[in-house]
């Protein structure tokens, strides 16, 4: 025992106190701060003033007065402010989102830019229309140039006798015109025509807009201990999130095994080892100790969410005993893989060689990722209950079930605990035979062939 | 006193290849014993199966009174013949875990290390790490990894591959000392002249069966010398008169001198005397069988061919014709 916990103090230290896991552990929230301090600034950068004419060859007459007033600049100036303040108070509603609203408040105004210039020119009849888009060709800017052409069907506010449907317009545009005065063209033609064509009725366009508005809902979720506002982008990501943060912590201690065991075996030192512990103990004491190395990962990562949540006042959001089955699911899921990355290490010569047989497992580590939407959408279908049953990615469906809205039945997480041990004990079985049997082999590397046959000899 | 290692009727095959045939081995404790044989003999996979690191198809192994290896491992130090550091460790950092995996008390101690990097003359390599090492270097430090933790039975599986002369003998000075220590060592080599410096017992194996294992000292009476050397006086003195001597079968040419065969059962003394009277000599002296020409003898007499046993000759002298010309 004394000798498994020498190897697996070795394997941890000589992991850990390397420079490339400090970066790699230490890049990852660099890089995530940076972003959260980087994008505002960069969005806040102001965009250019754009100005120039919209030209309109409007057959019905109807449109070109309609389009100057909604694309005046005073006009979209106040659907700007009134944009605004709609989002913010949609932030607010959010928990912990005033905070955000307050940051979020410069960004937007750059996302909407500089108020545009937009000059509206009716085209009269007797034009070329090829003349009239080559207009549009040639980057200068200035108040004369053209942004962009419409051309306004003749049957848009009228039908044609018998038609069911409307005419609509074409709209030219530019090369690289910003897309926002796009959508500001696009939305000021919709309301031209929709009001035109209202007061082609008895109706009034105050009652048709009260008459088609429903506003958007957010739903409550009713449980045992109250009511409370559902969230329905949180209740999508912490499965996710959680899903990772054990995916990133197995991968990153098996990753490791795997590495440090083709190196012991390259570079000649197992035989030297096993002169010293057995290949069973060696096989121990370097998954524990690499299973330290996960645990650090995920002690830092999961610190680093939950103190989020803390900050942002969500910590509610989370039912902490889910931090204490993600541990069980962690050491389960690592058991597994950590097997496998031994009896793989031990197998062939070269990391190189390692890559062959690695596919089927990262292909199984990718099943998690396929499975989130389908889960997290429908926790307790007979799908989600009978792959939660299924190593090895059992523990990873179940946490996903687990985070979901509506957790399933304690036993069947019972079962999936259960499961999981009974596959941990298969996978070390396994991996002992292998390890030992491979470690010495030097030559050919082995296919899954040449490993179960190990496995039968050992 | 007990033996250290007892093998019984071993075998082990790899596929249809018969690594090692029906062994017997008796090592008694205290005694230095050579495992020798060419490349490919068996020899590695007999001191795997010792240290329980494979294990046998058939037959009993006893290693210090245990079954298995396994239950006496912390009373052996174990050289491999596939061995290594760990590149990026520090060497003191490296012969301190070793000894802490090795001692039952799970302790390591630096001063120990340091006096041991001291003898093999390493001393200012504490903190260097061992990738900075020379091979030579790297196989030293190995050598202190087997024995640090001063164990009873000592298996060096090929210790000298590689070194130079110098280190050679500086290697072989400390398996000595850890002989008069009290500790049995087995060591293995392809290389003969090393085991005729070292060990008081060989055994050696061919082809997975062993075809020798004795004493040095009576395996030199059992192959008495049939050879005497013999350079004459006189350069390019007629020699003829030798070939009629009573007691001589043969006289071969060399380059510095003749060798002269001796009929079976001859005396050596009577011989030499009759050859000085016959042609005065300014060089008789009476050839005696070195390791290689008494292994080379008993495979001979398993019938090999000549092409063989040539190849054979090369490879039990390769390491030693290295090591004489750096």
């Amino acid at each position: 025992m004394k000798k498994i916990l020498h190897v697996a103090l070795r394997e941890f230290l000589s992991t850990v106190l390397t420079k490339g896991f400090i970066l790699g552990v230490l890049v990852t929230p660099a890089l995530i701060g940076f972003m959260v301090i980087m994008m505002p600034m960069l969005m806040n950068e102001e965009p250019p003033r754009i100005e120039g004419e919209v030209a309109v060859i409007d057959p019905t007459g109807e449109i070109v007065q309609g389009l100057a007033a909604y694309l005046k600049p005073e006009a979209i100036a106040e659907r700007r402010s009134e944009t605004q303040a709609k989002a913010k108070e949609v932030m607010e509603q959010i928990p912990g989102g005033a905070a955000n609203a307050a940051m979020a408040q410069p960004s937007l105004d750059a996302l909407l830019g500089d108020v545009p210039d937009l000059d509206i020119v009716k085209i009269d009849s007797g034009y070329d229309l090829d003349a009239e888009k080559d207009r549009l060709i040639g980057g200068e800017s200035g108040p004369e140039s053209r942004l962009a052409l419409i051309t306004v069907h003749p049957d848009a506010v009228r039908r044609v006798e018998g038609e069911e449907t409307f005419g609509a317009y074409d709209l030219f545009v530019r090369e690289k015109l910003d897309d926002r005065i796009i959508d500001e063209i696009r939305r000021g033609m919709r309301t031209t025509i929709v009001d035109s064509r209202i007061r082609q009725t008895d109706l009034d366009r105050a009652t048709i807009e009260a008459l088609t508005r429903v506003p958007r809902i957010s739903s409550t979720t009713v449980t045992e201990t109250g009511e409370k506002e559902t969230n329905e982008v949180l209740n999508m990501l912490l499965p996710a999130g959680f899903m990772i943060l054990l995916l990133i912590s197995v991968m990153t201690g098996g990753q490791y095994l795997l590495t440090t065991t083709v190196e012991e075996k390259s570079s000649r030192v197992v035989e030297v080892l096993l002169s010293a512990v057995s290949p069973m103990q060696l096989m121990t004491g370097k998954i524990l100790g690499q299973m330290g190395v996960g645990l650090v990962i995920l002690a830092l990562y999961a610190g680093m969410g939950v103190a989020g949540l803390v900050s942002f006042a969500m910590l509610g959001l989370l039912d902490l005993s889910l931090l204490f089955y993600l541990l069980i699911f962690y050491v389960i899921a690592y058991f597994v893989m950590a097997s496998m990355m031994a009896a793989i290490g031990a197998a062939v010569n070269e990391m190189r060689e390692a890559q062959t047989l690695m596919t089927p497992v990262m292909v199984t580590l990718m099943i998690p990722w396929m499975l989130w939407l389908p889960i997290t959408r429908n926790p307790n279908s007979l799908f989600a209950t009978i792959t939660s049953f299924i190593p090895p990615i059992n523990t990873f469906v179940m946490l996903l079930r687990m985070t979901s809205t509506s957790p399933p039945p304690m036993w069947q997480v019972w079962v999936t605990i259960g499961i999981g041990l009974l596959s941990v004990w298969g996978a070390l079985w396994f991996a002992a035979k292998v390890f030992r049997v491979g470690l010495l082999m030097f030559g050919k590397p082995p296919n899954f062939a040449t490993l179960i046959k190990w496995v039968k000899m050992a | 006193m007990s033996d250290a290692i007892t093998l019984n009727g071993v075998t082990k095959t790899f596929g249809t290849k018969v690594a090692v045939r029906d062994l017997d081995l008796v090592v008694p404790t205290g005694a230095i014993y050579g495992f020798i044989g060419p490349n490919g003999a068996g020899k590695t996979t007999t001191i795997r199966m010792i240290m329980s690191i494979l294990f046998p198809d058939c037959g009993q192994i006893s290693v210090l009174g245990h079954e298995s290896a396994l239950d006496a491992k912390d009373r052996i130090g174990y050289l491999p013949e596939e061995r290594g550091l760990y590149k990026k460790m520090k060497v003191g950092a490296f012969l301190m875990y070793m000894e802490r995996l090795k001692r039952d008390s799970g302790t390591g101690s630096r001063s120990r290390v340091r006096g041991w990097l001291e003898k093999v003359g390493l001393a200012d390599v504490e903190n260097k790490k061992c990738e900075e090492l020379s091979k030579g270097m790297q196989q030293k430090i190995q050598f202190i990894s087997t024995g640090i933790h001063e164990p009873e039975l000592l298996i060096l599986d090929e210790p000298f591959s590689g070194l130079d002369p110098v280190n050679m003998r500086l290697l072989r000075d400390l398996v000595l000392e850890q002989g008069r220590r009290g500790a049995t060592v087995i060591f293995s080599t392809h290389v003969m002249e090393q085991a005729e410096q070292i060990c008081d017992h060989v055994i050696m194996i061919n082809d997975g069966d062993k075809v020798l294992d004795d004493s040095l000292t009576e395996i030199r009476q059992r192959f008495d010398p049939r050879t005497i050397l013999f350079e004459s006086l006189e350069i390019g003195a007629d020699v003829t008169a030798l070939r009629s001597l009573p007691s001589v079968v043969d006289v071969t040419r060399t380059s510095a001198h003749h060798e002269i065969s001796l009929k079976p059962g001859s005396d050596p003394g009577e011989a030499i005397r009759e050859i000085v009277n016959a042609v005065p000599a300014s060089r008789v002296e009476l050839h005696r069988p070195t390791l290689e020409d008494i292994f080379v003898q008993i495979v001979t007499e398993g019938g090999n061919s000549a092409l063989s046993l040539e190849n054979l000759r090369a490879g039990l002298r390769r390491e030693s014709a290295a090591g004489e010309a750096s």
